[in-house]
């Protein structure tokens, strides 16, 4: 509701007199293309049936979409007695959107169709203590190789997950700046400056909410209603789609759940903290000092880094230290999960993040925990089960993002009938204002590097 | 060697020795009278022969028979077909490099949804999922190939040199992370250097871009070509233009390793290891028909080849000796006695 509002705020006044035929066409434009995107219609009697639609209205309204490029009507149905139905169907490929993961240690990169496919994707390693600029020049470089192999079809909107809450992204249409989602981000205008790089309009959203984004509609969420989503590394964070859709929140702030403490033996810490990747690889470390975990002492005495994935390896080959660090961990992940599981009821909890994708203990800890603690209507058919979708998740859920984004009625109202989200009256609003500071500031927003 | 790449999805790589292999588990293997299915690009190349004898090679040993080997001829619809003819066969399992992407996604996506263990090599089309669309993808790390490739070049460049990219115009893992490697690490440590990008979409188009790229930018003091065929096509028509131009590829093909022993005009080579690479596939395959859990992406790290170590390097990849041509090129052979003890 919040996000309606505010879009009922930024939407243009409204002038006086005799309403323009775009102003008119536009509300039943935005109703038709979203049956036929969300494929709730896929007939013109259905459309009509569903808008409450007169036949010529849809026929002319169709006629417009056809034009645009956004409806598709070559294909013929099945027929049920009479002549066979033609087939209304999203253009998907109309446009494509471009779409990028930033967490810890990798940037993810990749290009969707309208509908949210994604139709490549690239992984690499990468530190996110460098400077953001850095960040930004690598992102914009390789966004620039994909488009070179995809030149041929329009850019109409950019999705970055990122490792954090962002907080103001409820209450636009779509990013209007950049907000400080890490320290050192309020200083460089990323958004602006892939706006300025790309003519196009960005989203972001926190790694997390991108990641059951992406579940939800690709993984193992499809066809649920009501689904959480815990995602176990370094940090633990938690997502919820409730009736289909993303809660947000009212700072977009959702499923912080890391910062919840928990106490083992005379130990109280956070979650993440006691819990987390860093603290697996912590007591791995220690177990392979002292000598508790054989598999892991003799990695220590090769001068082998311990990380997470080595405790977890040595578990999965039976050494019963790793298997004892690794279970409290799920324990612990657990009883926070179960919390909340007794609190919104979810059909689905999806774990996900190298350790509890790869490791059976972990998760069966977890498992263990969630079903004792919740309540037997909650836990009845509750399923809990490990990621399948690893990375791409966070890609397929930002192209997600993007896509709703995009067709949402508030923001695709004032652009369909142009055809392109660029000709939004607020993003040439935007892009007049980065134009301005940028001859203001000189440098502030700088093509990178190529 | 470490792994420089990520996988397809973004997964950190595992090394082959994760998935060896004991005596009892290949006991066990025997024991259960499996079928595997092979699907291959083509059979025609030597990177193809050596992989497959690989596969072939460790199935054999745990007792696995090869029921079928697929030349797919570079064409997706011999493959969706003859995964579709497979499927009939049932197979316990099916290996497969996918010779496209979103054109034969769904003929492999068929191959997991029918119960058989489907292992990727080289390729992962995109929508399908490790662990869900199919048990692991076993890759060279195409990555850390793209790298080896441009260090190997930067020593030839002159500074504020043009340097020619031949990359493959299909949406394909291997050669994309190739390509995006070797500019990413020219940009970090050469930024001196200036990038000409230009793209084949089959190999007999390689003529005719290496003519566009060369006469486009008559200064290009360098050239990178995603793999060894193009890259001795290139080299061919450079030559009949008179152009003496320092290159990298990637695979230690024949024509390739006789070229690198000359240093001409190929510098250096990042080789991948085919034999290797499919004796990972059968491992990972048996450990999955076994009900054992697999990673979801095995790489294989690539070897840095010069003229210098081009003999050794060529019988690790081949397992059998260097072309004659090579070893006469660096002296090894065809020496008299007189030659090799100077008096």
């Amino acid at each position: 509701m919040a996000t309606m509002a505010t879009a009922a705020n930024d939407a243009a006044p409204r002038r006086k007199g005799r309403p323009r035929v775009t102003e008119t066409a536009a509300p039943s434009l935005v109703e038709i293309l979203n049956l036929v995107r969300t494929e709730q219609a896929t007939t013109r009697q259905e459309i009509e049936r569903q808008s409450e639609l007169g036949r010529a209205v849809v026929a002319d309204r169709l006629g417009t979409l056809g034009e645009l490029g956004l409806v598709d009507e070559s294909e013929l149905g099945a027929a049920s007695g009479g002549r066979a139905p033609r087939l209304v169907r999203f253009a998907a490929d109309r446009g494509r959107i471009l779409v990028a993961t930033l967490d810890q240690t990798a940037l993810g990169v990749g290009i969707a169709d309208l509908g949210g496919s994604l139709l490549m994707e690239h992984h690499e390693s990468t530190e996110l203590s460098q400077p953001v600029s850095a960040l930004a020049d690598r992102l914009i470089t390789l966004f620039r190789w994909i488009l070179e192999r995809h030149s041929d079809i329009q850019l109409y909107g950019i999705s970055i997950s990122v490792p954090g809450a962002v907080s103001d992204g409820a209450e636009n249409l779509f990013q209007r700046a950049t907000p400080g989602v890490l320290p050192g981000w309020e200083s460089f205008p990323l958004v602006e400056t892939l706006v300025a790089a790309f003519d196009a309009p960005v989203w972001l959203r926190s790694s997390v909410e991108t990641m059951t984004m992406g579940e939800l509609h690709a993984g193992a969420g499809r066809n649920q209603r009501t689904m959480m989503f815990v995602k176990v590394g370094k940090r633990i964070g938690a997502g919820l789609a409730s009736d289909g859709v993303l809660f947000r929140g009212a700072q977009g702030a959702v499923g912080l759940i890391g910062s919840v403490p928990v106490t083992v033996g005379d130990r109280t810490g956070t979650l993440e903290a006691m819990a987390g990747s860093d603290h697996i690889a912590q007591d791995g470390r220690l177990a392979g000092e002292n000598g508790t975990s054989p598999i892991l002492a003799e990695l220590v005495r090769r001068g082998a880094d311990i990380t997470a994935l080595e405790v977890a390896q040595a578990a999965q080959m039976g050494d019963a230290a790793a298997i004892d660090i690794l279970a409290q961990s799920g324990r612990l992940i657990g009883q926070v999960v179960a919390t909340l599981a007794n609190m919104l009821n979810p059909a689905l909890i999806v774990l996900s993040g190298s350790i509890a994708q790869t490791n059976d203990i972990l998760l069966a800890s977890a498992r263990e925990a969630i079903y004792g603690a919740c309540h037997p209507l909650v836990s009845r058919d509750m399923q809990i089960i490990r990621s399948q979708m690893g990375s791409s998740s966070g890609l397929v859920g930002a192209a997600i993002v993007a896509s709703e984004g995009l067709f949402a009625p508030p923001m695709l109202k004032d652009w369909i009938m142009a055809g392109h989200p660029r000709a939004h009256p607020l993003f040439q609003e935007m892009k007049k204002e980065i134009a301005r500071r940028k001859v203001i500031k000189g440098d502030m927003v700088r093509p990178p590097d190529m | 060697m470490t792994i420089a790449g990520l996988g397809p999805h973004g997964e950190r790589a595992s090394a082959p020795e994760r998935v060896l292999l004991l005596p009892e588990d290949m006991e066990r293997a025997r024991a259960s009278g499996l079928r595997v299915a092979v699907v291959l690009h083509t059979l025609e190349s030597d990177w193809a022969k050596q992989q497959l004898s690989g596969i072939i090679g460790m199935l054999g040993n745990c007792g696995v028979a090869v029921i079928d080997v697929i030349d797919c001829a570079f064409t997706p619809e011999v493959q969706i077909e003859a995964l579709g003819r497979l499927i009939e066969e049932t197979p316990d399992a099916i290996i497969s490099l996918p010779v496209a992407n979103s054109e034969v996604a769904a003929a492999h996506a068929r191959v997991s949804a029918t119960g058989i263990k489907l292992i990727l090599l080289d390729n992962a089309p995109t929508g399908l999922l490790p662990g869900k669309d199919y048990i692991s993808l076993v890759s060279a790390d195409n990555f850390g190939l793209g790298k080896i490739a441009a260090e190997g070049l930067s020593p030839h460049l002159p500074d504020g040199a043009e340097v020619g990219v031949l990359g493959y115009d299909a949406d394909f893992f291997a050669t994309n992370e190739r390509e995006i490697a070797f500019v990413k690490w020219m940009q970090i440590h050469r930024p001196d250097v200036t990038l000409r990008v230009q793209r084949f979409p089959a190999l007999s188009a390689v003529a005719a871009t290496t003519r566009t790229l060369a006469e486009a930018h008559p200064d290009l003091a360098g050239l990178f070509v995603v793999w060894d065929t193009p890259a001795i096509m290139a080299a061919g028509v450079l030559k009949t233009l008179g152009r003496k131009i320092p290159m990298t590829t990637v695979d230690l093909g024949h024509a390739a390793a006789i070229g690198l022993a000359a240093s001409d005009p190929l510098v250096a080579i990042a080789a991948q290891q085919p034999f290797r690479q499919g004796e990972s596939a059968a491992s990972i395959t048996v450990t999955a028909l076994l009900g054992r859990p697999a990673p979801d992406w095995v790489a294989l790290p690539g070897l840095a080849v010069t003229a210098s170590n081009v003999v050794e390097c060529f019988q690790t990849v081949w397992r059998a000796p260097a072309p004659q041509e090579v070893l006469r090129r660096l002296r090894l052979v065809g020496l008299k006695a007189s030659d090799q003890h100077p008096s």
